[in-house]
This record gives C-alpha cells, structure tokens and sequence, in this order.
C-alpha cells in the first residue's frame, strides 16, 4: 500500500511512475523529474515558494501529496518561456530588476501568470493580491508589482 | 521529505466507509492537507495511515434549497467564495477569505478540513457559528446531523466518530434584514493566524430597528476554543443601538471572554483589541444593512 502508480501531466508531458505515500508533489517534481526550479522553501505552506499551477490554479507543491495530484496538470516554472525566449513577466521582471537573490522567483513568477491568465489588466492591488502569498525578503514588492503591471501591458499588445 | 506513512486512497464512498469501519482506530483523513501536512512536517502529529478524500469531487457544492445553504466538506474557500449561490448577503465569506490565506492556500484548503480541525486557527468557524449551522456526518451505519456548536468540545478535538467522515454543513439563509461580518487580527493580512478574530451576525428589526437578534463569535472565547459570547448577546437583544448601549456590551464582553496568553500574543493584548474587533464587525454589519450608528 505504501507505494502507488500515479499518473499526471507536468509541463504537457505524460508521466506515469511509481511514488511512495509520504512524498510531496514537490519531491516527486525536484527528485524524481529533475525540475528544480520548483524551490522549497519554508515547507509548511507560509511562503508560497514551491507554488506550482494544478489545474488552472496556484498551490504550494510542499502541502500536495504526490499521490494526491494524480489525474492533474501541472505546470512548472521550467514551462514559463525559455532562456531565447521569456515570458512577458521574465522579461519585465529582469528589465524592473525584480529578482534579487531569485529564490522566491519561480513562485512568483507562476502567482503572477494565473493572476494575467485570469485577469489581463489587473490594478496594482490586485496584483499585491495575487502574490500575497508569496514571500520576498529582498525586493521590497515594490519593482516585482511594477514589472508584473508591465508585462500585462505587453502581453496585451501582441 | 515527511517522515513515513501510508495512504490509502478510496476507490468510490463505499470503499472509504467500509475501509473506515474496518480500520478506524489506526487512520488519519487527509483532505487537501493544508493543515495536515504542515503539521506532520512540525512533527505535530506522526500518522501511520492517511485515507485520501481529495478525490471525492462530489463532496464540492454549495447549494440552497427550501432556505437552507449547504456547502460540501470538500468545497475549497475559493470555491466558496465565487459560488454564484452566496451573493452579496454572505460577503462574510469574502472577509474570512481574503484574510485567510494567499491564493495557493484558499484554493486548496476546505471547509470541511476547515470545521475538523477545530482549533482557534479555524477563521470559518466563527462564521459558521453565528449562522447557526450542522454538520452532517456520514458512516457505514448511517447518517448523524450535529449542531456545530456541539460538535466542537475542544482544541483539535470533536465528536466525530473514527470511522465517519463530515459531508456537509448547512445553515438557513440569512433574511434581508440580517447581514454578518467577520474582523480578524494577525501579524500580517495574508497567511495569518489569528490573534484574535470576531463574526457577528445581527438581526434588526424592521419597525424601530432594535437589535431583533445578534450572534457573535470568536475564535478564544474560553481559552482556545471558538465559541459564542451568548452572554453579550443577551445584553444586547432587543436594545437600540446607541453609544451607551454598546459600551454596556463592551463591559459585558470583556468580562465573558477567558482569554489566554501564548506565543502569539498576551492575554492583556487580546483583552484590549477584543472590543475594537467587535466594533468593527458590528459597524460592518450595520453598513452592510444600510444602517450607521455614532461610534
């Protein structure tokens, strides 16, 4: 019983693999499917660091039984744009100088895309909203709001 | 990495109740785990088996029917929070929500998980508890209606049985002349535990707008405990609302709560926001009906 077949799709790819009862999502992501890019940080779900997207919406992978995500889609900040190629938000977080140390930044990331997904043109207490749950011990907010305001200016240009 | 355990994930509710009736005394339930797991990684609680629910989808709802609201243990805050069945009469919903946690917790957490764990940290609890609501409780044997208040009988504990899982809460529909509000404090607006929190649910009658019924809640009312403050309640029945009336419930308050001290905050502490709380979940209301009041 203690090991289970779970099948889910992370970053539009199929997996199927065998897990162990205790592992996180955030285990099973980082350890097993090598995305490291998901960061663990505090692990009880106060940080918002780990957050991934399960079906259309923003969790903390470190409070997500892997078992529990079977049947889910998952997406990771290793789909969000590519070095060649960023995202909107990546390309205005760098422009904005939005990342200092860069740990909180894949959560962020991922906070601020469900938020543009849901909501093209968010007001800036929407976007203090949408990463509320994320912490940041370097930037301050105020150069992570900014650049998240212009990429949803860019993405309504294309 | 968490320490062991298994999980046993149910196949269909028959599964899951029979797999109770045969194991209870050695399981744990696991909703979405926003509180479980957090606590499993502070070693808080060391379970060998966990039974899944995060599957059972019928278990999400919130329905109205015959004046009753019912809301399914596995509906999650966000959920409850856009459900087109409460509209603006339970924006109480929306000020629990949005003091409740960041995205990547209100989309998760339940308000099942929410009621079971019955601890002070439980924001819906107070809220629940001035609308008056059950729990409906589900076993093998058969189905068991509880009203909240009894249900809670103690810090992390309730009189759930280990082989019945929580199905639903109700409550009846709030009339047009009552509105409810809820008021936390915390070190910080997103993914706080409470110091404090206050709902209050006031009735005003149609013809003097006295107070026809009021309901206030907190979540340390004796020690640690959400609970109704029904002596201040009394006070207050059937009175006007005017400045000397509140301050006589602000008296009685305070001498009806037992509060506690620890590590978030002091006795003393609470004893002084306690009122501020209440004055402004009351003002809430009163906004909320149309109505002010000189405070």
């Amino acid at each position: 019983m203690s090991k289970h077949l779970l099948k889910f799709t992370v970053n539009g790819k199929d997996h199927a693999l065998v897990v162990e009862s205790h592992e996180r999502l955030l285990d099973v992501l980082r350890n097993r499917l090598g995305l490291k890019g998901t960061k663990e940080g505090c692990s009880t779900g106060d940080c918002g660091i780990c957050a991934v997207i399960m079906d259309g919406r923003l969790v903390n992978s470190c409070l997500v039984l892997a078992i529990q995500a079977r049947n889910k889609k998952i997406t990771t900040i290793e789909a969000i744009g590519t070095a060649e190629n960023p995202h909107p938000l990546q390309r205005q977080f760098i422009k904005f100088n939005a990342a200092q140390c860069g740990f909180c930044i894949p959560g962020m990331i991922l906070a601020s895309k469900v938020l543009l997904d849901n909501n093209p043109s968010p007001t800036d207490e929407e976007i203090k909203e949408a990463i509320r749950g994320t912490l940041c011990r370097c930037t301050g907010y105020q150069s992570i709001v900014r650049a998240v305001k212009a990429a949803a200016l860019e993405m309504k240009k294309r | 990495m968490l320490r062991r355990f298994d999980v046993y994930v149910p196949e269909n509710l028959e599964d899951l109740l029979n797999y109770l009736n045969d194991h209870s005394s050695e399981v744990q339930l696991i909703a979405n785990g926003t509180d479980l797991i957090n606590r499993i990684q502070r070693r808080q609680v060391d379970p060998r088996v966990l039974v899944d629910l995060s599957g059972f989808s019928e278990f999400s709802y919130v329905r109205k029917n015959n004046g009753t609201i019912r809301i399914g243990a596995l509906t999650t805050i966000q959920d409850l929070i856009s459900s087109p069945v409460l509209g603006r009469r339970y924006d109480v919903f929306r000020d629990v929500a949005s003091r409740f946690g960041g995205p990547s917790i209100v989309n998760v957490a339940t308000v099942g998980g929410n009621i079971c764990a019955a601890s002070s940290s439980e924001d819906l609890i107070p809220v629940l508890l001035v609308l008056d609501a059950n729990v409906r409780v589900r076993s093998k044997r058969g189905e068991r209606v509880i009203r909240l208040e009894d249900f809670l009988i103690g810090k992390r504990q309730t009189t759930i049985l280990p082989n019945e899982i929580l199905v639903e809460t109700m409550f009846d529909e709030l009339d047009d002349q009552s509105s409810c509000a809820f008021e936390k404090i915390g070190m910080r607006n997103a993914l706080i535990i409470a110091f404090l929190n206050c709902c209050v649910n006031l009735k005003l009658s149609k013809e003097n707008k006295r107070i026809e019924e009021i309901k206030i809640a907190m979540n340390r009312v004796f020690g640690k405990i959400p609970s109704r403050a029904k002596k201040t309640e009394a006070e207050l029945r059937g009175k006007s609302l005017t400045r000397v009336q509140l301050e006589n419930a602000i008296t009685s308050l305070k001498k009806e709560l037992q509060l506690t001290s620890d590590f978030r905050a002091s006795k003393e502490y609470r004893q002084e926001v306690a009122p501020v709380l209440f004055k402004r979940a009351l003002i809430k209301c009163l906004e909320r009906l149309g109505e002010k009041i000189d405070v």
